[in-house]
């Protein structure tokens, strides 16, 4: 078996159970990827893996594009199509077919029930996962205020698109790097 | 770049039967997923989601976009994809899936890529990381801007509001992992809807 096959079927052996087992997302799947390919495999360096955060950070897009990147360092082209397919093909089958069966019971009266069970719960997640990305953003406080700032614009302000918004922020912050 | 009208003159709340009526082309869906992907800065997916094609462009309703961030969250896999899947399911069955999925992500793909090819022409300096910081702030209003939004309305909210606060009390503040806090709260919070069901 020549190399360049063995790391891609290695790569789709450590990333198609990330995908079906990472129950909880992005975060989870960071630190999980990171053993893979720093400790286990060695794809990458620590000091690599870190580098290749900061890349998909800036990047848009899923933050698990990661995955690609680490494809693409442990195998070039190939690899990084591998890695991607095999990370998030196998739970979009699964949700694919959940959400189809789910469908199917469109109408009746606990499917609409669970429905709107479901829409505070699913409202609660979205805040949570906010306040998830702000513990874990190294900016600190600057990041915390200017978070809130632009959670009271988008509300107040509904008009304004996002990317505006990002833009800004990245200026002003990329201006206090400069000083 | 696609241009962004809700479907006629429909208003949202009839969004199962405007689908029926209009149904969205594969290449529309397969556009605006890959526009909502090239411009989803901030790592958040499912509340630029909400922004490009729930406000924007009406294709599904607040509550298909709820039901489909508790599912997303629930099941294995990342959830801003996992949301694309079952947004691009209900627009236009397992096309409209596979559409949605390969929009969203073959932009990003390329870019990442790019990005790492330059990787070493870029100086990784104070002003890049302050950047990098302050689109993690907006993304971060974003997402709670999305959230609050979308906290329960209507006569008779106060149940559906504590189940928010403590959805956001258990996994946001104390961090407890996801899936039990859901289980626990989602007969609890059903309950509650079909009781307010039988009211009505």
């Amino acid at each position: 078996m020549p190399d360049d096959f063995r790391t891609l079927l290695t790569l789709v052996l450590v990333f198609v159970p990330l995908s079906l087992l990472s129950i909880g997302g992005g975060a989870s799947l960071l630190a999980d990827m990171e053993h893979q390919s720093v400790t286990v495999h060695g794809w990458t360096t620590a000091r690599e893996f870190a580098d290749l955060f900061a890349i998909s950070r800036a990047a848009p897009g899923p933050g698990t594009m990661l995955s690609t990147l680490i494809g693409w360092k442990a195998a070039g082209w190939a690899g990084a199509l591998t890695a991607t397919v095999a990370l998030y093909l196998p739970s979009s089958l699964l949700v694919y077919g959940a959400a189809r069966l789910w469908g199917r019971w469109r109408g009746s009266v606990w499917h609409a029930a669970v429905e709107r069970g479901l829409a505070p719960i699913a409202a609660g997640l979205v805040l949570s996962g906010g306040i998830a990305v702000l513990r874990v953003s190294p900016g600190g406080a600057a990041v915390w205020l200017a978070a809130v700032a632009a959670t009271v614009l988008l509300l107040r302000w509904s008009q304004l698109h996002p990317l505006a918004l990002f833009a800004i922020g990245g200026a002003l912050f990329g201006l206090a790097g400069l000083w | 770049m696609p241009k962004e009208v809700p479907l006629g003159a429909v208003t949202v709340e009839t969004g199962g039967a405007v689908r029926e009526r209009h149904p969205i082309g594969l290449a529309a869906i397969l556009a605006a997923f890959f526009w909502l992907g090239v411009t989803s800065f901030g790592g958040n997916t499912a509340a630029w989601l909400y922004y490009r094609i729930v406000q924007r462009r009406h294709w599904i309703t607040d509550a298909e976009f709820l039901s489909g961030v508790a599912l997303s969250r629930i099941m294995p896999g990342p959830g801003g994809v996992n949301l694309t899947v079952q947004t691009g399911q209900r627009l236009r069955g397992g096309a409209g899936a596979a559409a949605a999925v390969v929009g969203l992500l073959s932009g990003p793909l390329v870019i990442v890529l790019g990005l790492s090819e330059a990787y070493t022409r870029i100086r990784w300096g104070p002003v890049v990381h302050g950047v990098l910081d302050g689109i993690a702030a907006a993304a971060i209003g974003l997402t709670f801007a999305t959230g609050l939004k979308l906290l329960p309305s209507g006569s008779a909210r106060l149940g559906p509001l504590a189940v928010t606060l403590a959805t956001v009390l258990c996994v946001g503040v104390l961090r407890w992992p996801m899936l039990p806090v859901v289980l626990c709260l989602a007969p609890v919070s059903i309950g509650l809807a079909l009781a307010r069901g039988r009211n009505a």
